[in-house]
């Protein structure tokens, strides 16, 4: 807040590649067509768990226009993983040599030089497999009889994690109330405007390029040359467009895999691009969960203990499953101070597509269960539902114990904001109702299982003669704005105008390496990158503007909308443009480059930066049928300092849909491990039509730790709106939802138990 | 991915229907918003296509104050969506068709191809039965003509035989005290009906029911008439408790199929829901009617 007069940053921009998308001159991976390349296709497994005898590609190889048909056998058999650093988590072998574990698994892929053709030449692959018994429920898997997944792995146990704080026996040794809840949280496909895809290009020198979408070229960088056998500096990923990742985009998916091992054996670019319905059945899923939650409380409202359990659908492999298991267990205790807090989560294999992070990274899980039982809690006791969440809410400076430091929070006034919006709905007619669900986000994960030996985030500016910018950065742009972002941000800092920034990300040749799009860290981490290294270049301008205007030291000299001038005295100064070119003439003729870096220290177990939000959901339910219509979202909206108004306010909309789509319309239903709507008739999203009106109200905060007191935006507000729905349908006619999607013969069946409730009293 | 095929562009009706009898391994397209998905889905894999968009002398609405309302089989769902008159004299029409997928799709789509395509879900079946619409069809030897609720005879298939056109849609004059409701339930405005019902009411003048019509949409293999409700309200002074009743019956003679997104119980409940909805949407505007 003591740095409150931009000129860029807090103003609506429009995205610096807005223009190439709408107009069609985006090129994304499905665009790129390279001289001799070929078309790859991928031979999938039609069995959730079987062993692999034989794989007979021969007939494939003869056939007409086939240049090339690999199996496990012709890559290096490395089990690959993103948690690196925890060889047990690398656990997938994309082209697997001994068994599949779930429908869709890749077993083959062939290169032809249509698409058609190799799509043909995949059914004259001839795979013999031992179909194995299969178990697709994670509560199913952990029973001592099932079927075993991966071997060694006792109890299909994929990962653990324990959180606690507090001597939690005690503090529920004083709850006046205490109430226990097993919740039912269903998976969620990421349905990315750009399935997955990947052109890989690898030359007699010995050099592998791969266009591709990803949320992090680095990561996929790394994880390319790993399990290729080669240098990472001998792998370039080249993502200059990503339509959409949600999460879903920063493992080693197959079509990068797949069309890189056929380019190597070739010497020719190969081209894999899923169909929707492959990305629909194996590009992995938000994670279904299941959720025991024990809450104690005094009668007065304080929360005294939690106590909860998890065990997840970790489906056949880990990928980011294992972060998505320790986040959906502390979002779990957000927003909240509790005096003693436990929570144990279980990862569980089944023979089913892997499950991974999306949007919300397990909160939206972790906050449907909570937020839901809150209001329970304070209908059983007659207690506010806003005064029992202001009365226990996060506050600046609160510590939560051993995890994490809130050095902003706007979570009061949130509250504040939507206590007043509901109020001053009135009464609503019969079968309405408005839900609240309050909540948190991480501004960027702290944790490293990659095992990087860079920083989390880098950038470079170089300043030309002219006086326009070349602002290089490793963040991934990938359609949520980020590029954008870093261009005000640069704007902002150096004192220039937009027009000036050139962003070049999305190469891992030019660009430094930087963690890339997830956990909601880019802003923060890459954005604090930008402005060291703007700074630093401004440092060295105002140097010989200091030599140039000749003034006394005790001034300060700023350069602000491309004037150099005297902070005390705006009118006495220069052309930014002059400077640069006298600067330059100063330096022997070198441009000015500026570097900056971020690496978050001494920032507790999570996050640097918390967001915090209230929603309310205003729905109607139709009891017969048990349809619902939602009428507004409304959100109170703790980001720090905005960046780009204009930018948040389609991050909020963006969130706001897909989080409704979860709470009331997306589900993936399988039949012995088959996914039954792989396609976008019978997957359910928001609409246009469907949309309602989400208005937000923005609180002002300052985040000490983000580049102009910015935090987390646009993830975060995926994680209350299933909650809060549940709460509205809770309010308009009295019933608990207990599992994910809220469908309307959920709702049916939740009436009846209902009326047989109240008929037994 | 769609396999090759010629493509058949006739130039009028008559040329059509000639090409159309040439051809055995032939389809029919108009737009393609059935079609082509099918086709796509390698369910279908016909040699020729045959498309009859460019053939004007079907597109066309007609209306006359005692013939009713004339619709031409390559008229456009938007075309009817957005013509004056049959807001005027059948507004129950126009409420479906907005409702009817995307406007993309209502741009292109046509209400021939529709009826012709004979998915039980589809809208405009149910609102043309429950107005007691009649349709034409024919060959390069003649023409014939089916009450509508007639003409389906299966999933996807009709009365039609190999060489028929759908040639138009008559919906006959309404009665004067007349009243028409469409619903469908579904969780997306523009999805198909998970279930559907359309109800049309008409009046004696001493307000008892002269004729009702009950036609369920996705509860069966073709649009379903509920004959037995239908017979139930007839010569009746029409109240809630009948409406309910109707609704009842309706659920029970439904024969819908579960799937993914609604169980079979779920259907028939709803199924009766609307039924009850629609019969007295559609009588409150019979009494309202001059």
């Amino acid at each position: 807040m003591s740095h409150k007069n931009f000129s860029v940053i807090n103003t609506p921009v429009h995205n610096i590649d807005g223009i190439a998308k709408v107009t069609g001159r985006a090129t994304y991976a499905f665009d790129v067509t390279l001289p001799g390349m070929l078309y790859g296709k991928i031979l999938r497994s039609p069995h959730p768990h079987a062993k692999i005898i034989n794989i007979d590609t021969s007939k494939a190889l003869e056939f007409p226009g086939v240049r090339a048909v690999v199996t496990g056998k012709d890559t290096l058999g490395i089990k690959q993983g993103i948690w690196r650093r925890y060889e047990e988590l690398c656990d997938e072998q994309i082209l697997p040599l001994e068994k599949v574990r779930y429908i869709g698994e890749p077993v083959a892929a062939v290169a032809a030089v249509t698409e058609e053709i190799a799509e043909m030449a995949l059914d004259l692959i001839d795979v013999e497999y031992e179909v194995l018994p299969a178990v697709y429920e994670p509560m199913e898997a952990i029973k001592k009889e099932a079927p075993t997944i991966h071997e060694g792995v006792e109890r299909n146990i994929n990962v653990t994690r324990h959180i606690e704080w507090g001597d939690v026996d005690d503090a529920f040794e004083d709850a006046d109330y205490i109430r226990e809840d097993w919740f039912k949280c269903s998976g969620q496909h990421h349905m990315c405007m750009e399935t997955r895809g990947a052109v890989s290009s690898f030359t007699p020198e010995g050099k592998l390029t791969v266009y591709t979408g990803t949320q992090s070229a680095y990561y996929h960088q790394g994880l390319l040359a790993g399990v290729l056998g080669l240098r990472e500096g001998d792998v370039r990923i080249i993502a200059p467009y990503t339509g959409g990742g949600f999460g879903g985009k920063f493992e080693l998916d197959a079509a990068q895999f797949c069309s890189a091992v056929l380019s190597m054996k070739l010497n020719k670019p190969v081209k894999i691009v899923f169909t929707r319905e492959e990305d629909f059945i194996a590009s992995k899923r938000r994670t279904p969960m299941f959720y025991y939650v024990r809450t104690g409380i005094k009668k007065d409202g304080t929360f005294c203990a939690r106590e909860s359990r998890m065990f997840s659908n970790g489906g056949a492999y880990t990928g980011m499953g294992a972060t998505a298991l320790y986040l959906t267990g502390f979002f779990h205790s957000f927003p909240y101070k509790w005096r003693g807090y436990r929570y144990d989560g279980y990862r569980v294999y089944t023979n089913t597509m892997p499950s991974t992070s999306m949007r919300g990274f397990g909160a939206p899980q972790a906050m449907f269960c909570s937020e839901q039982q809150i209001d329970w809690i304070c209908a059983d006791m007659g207690l506010d539902p806003f005064e029992v969440r202001r009365k226990n809410g996060h506050t600046e400076g609160y510590e939560v114990p051993g995890q994490a430091f809130i050095a902003s929070c706007g979570l009061e006034q949130c509250i504040n904001e939507i206590e007043k919006w509901v109020k001053d709905k009135g009464k609503l007619p019969a079968n309405r109702g408005i839900g609240i669900s309050s909540c948190g986000f991480m501004s960027g994960g702290i944790f490293n299982w990659f095992d990087s030996p860079y920083s989390f985030s880098s950038a470079v500016i170089t300043i030309n003669v002219d006086g326009t910018v070349e602002l290089h950065v490793g963040c991934q742009d990938i359609g949520q704005g980020s590029n954008t972002t870093m261009a005000i941000i640069a704007a902002e800092t150096l004192g220039v105008k937009m027009e000036d920034i050139k962003v070049h990300s999305g190469d891992t040749d030019h660009c430094p390496a930087d963690l890339g799009a997830w956990g909601s860290r880019q802003t923060l981490m890459t954005g604090n990158a930008v402005k060291m290294a703007c700074e630093d270049a401004k440092k060295q301008l105002l140097e010989f503007a200091y030599a140039e205007m000749g003034i006394n030291i005790v001034y300060d000299l700023d350069i602000k909308d491309r004037w150099v001038h005297i902070v005390a005295r705006p009118e006495r100064g220069m052309k930014y443009e002059e400077l640069v070119k006298k600067a330059l003439r100063g330096k022997d003729g070198q441009r000015i480059v500026g570097r900056g870096y971020y690496t978050p220290h001494r920032k507790g177990m999570i996050s640097p930066a918390y967001s915090y939000m209230m929603q309310a959901v205003d729905a109607e339910i139709d009891p017969e049928t048990g349809k619902i219509t939602v009428h507004e979202v409304m959100t109170a909206h703790d980001c720090g300092q905005p960046i780009n108004t204009l930018g948040l306010i389609g991050q909020l909309e963006g969130a706001a849909s897909m989080a409704l789509g979860y709470a009331y319309l997306e589900d993936m239903p399988f039949e012995d491990g088959k996914m039954m709507n792989p396609n976008l008739v019978d997957y359910k999203i928001i609409k246009a039509p469907e949309m309602p009106h989400t208005p937000i109200i923005e609180i002002d905060t300052y985040e000490p730790e983000g580049p102009y007191g910015a935090k987390e935006a646009g993830e975060g507000l995926t994680n209350p709106t299933a909650a809060a729905l549940g709460n509205a349908v809770f309010n308009a006619l009295g019933i608990k939802m207990k599992e994910l999607p809220i469908t309307p013969e959920r709702i049916r069946k939740a009436l009846k138990e209902k009326k047989e409730e109240e008929a037994k009293k | 991915m769609i396999n090759d095929f010629h493509y058949l562009k006739p130039a009028s009706l008559k040329e059509a229907l000639a090409m159309y009898a040439q051809y055995d391994d032939c389809k029919v397209i108009c737009g393609g918003q059935s079609l082509l998905i099918v086709m796509r889905q390698g369910m279908l894999a016909p040699e020729y296509l045959l498309d009859i968009k460019h053939v004007k002398e079907l597109r066309y609405i007609k209306f006359d104050d005692k013939d009713g309302l004339r619709i031409g089989a390559t008229t456009t769902h938007r075309e009817i969506e957005k013509s004056a008159v049959i807001a005027r004299k059948y507004p129950v029409l126009v409420a479906m068709e907005g409702k009817l997928a995307s406007i993309q799709t209502r741009n292109w789509g046509t209400i021939g191809g529709n009826i012709a395509h004979a998915d039980p879900a589809g809208d405009p079946g149910p609102v043309l039965i429950a107005l007691k619409a009649e349709i034409k069809f024919g060959n390069a030897d003649g023409e014939k003509t089916a009450p509508l609720d007639e003409f389906f005879v299966d999933y996807f298939e009709t009365k039609m035989e190999h060489g028929d056109l759908v040639l138009e849609i008559h919906v006959p004059a309404p009665d004067a005290k007349f009243g028409c409701a469409y619903q469908k339930f579904n969780l997306l405005g523009s999805d198909m009906g998970i279930v559907a019902a359309a109800a049309s009411v008409a009046l004696n003048a001493d307000g008892t029911c002269k004729e009702a019509r009950i036609v369920l949409g996705n509860a069966g293999p073709t649009p379903l008439r509920v004959t037995k409700a239908e017979d139930l309200l007839k010569g009746k002074k029409l109240d809630d408790k009948l409406f309910a009743e109707a609704g009842q019956i309706a659920s029970e003679e439904s024969q819908p199929v579960a799937d993914i997104h609604a169980s079979e119980e779920h259907r028939r409940h709803v199924l009766g829901v609307l039924t009850k909805r629609m019969l007295k949407k559609a009588f409150e505007q019979a009494q309202k009617a001059a």
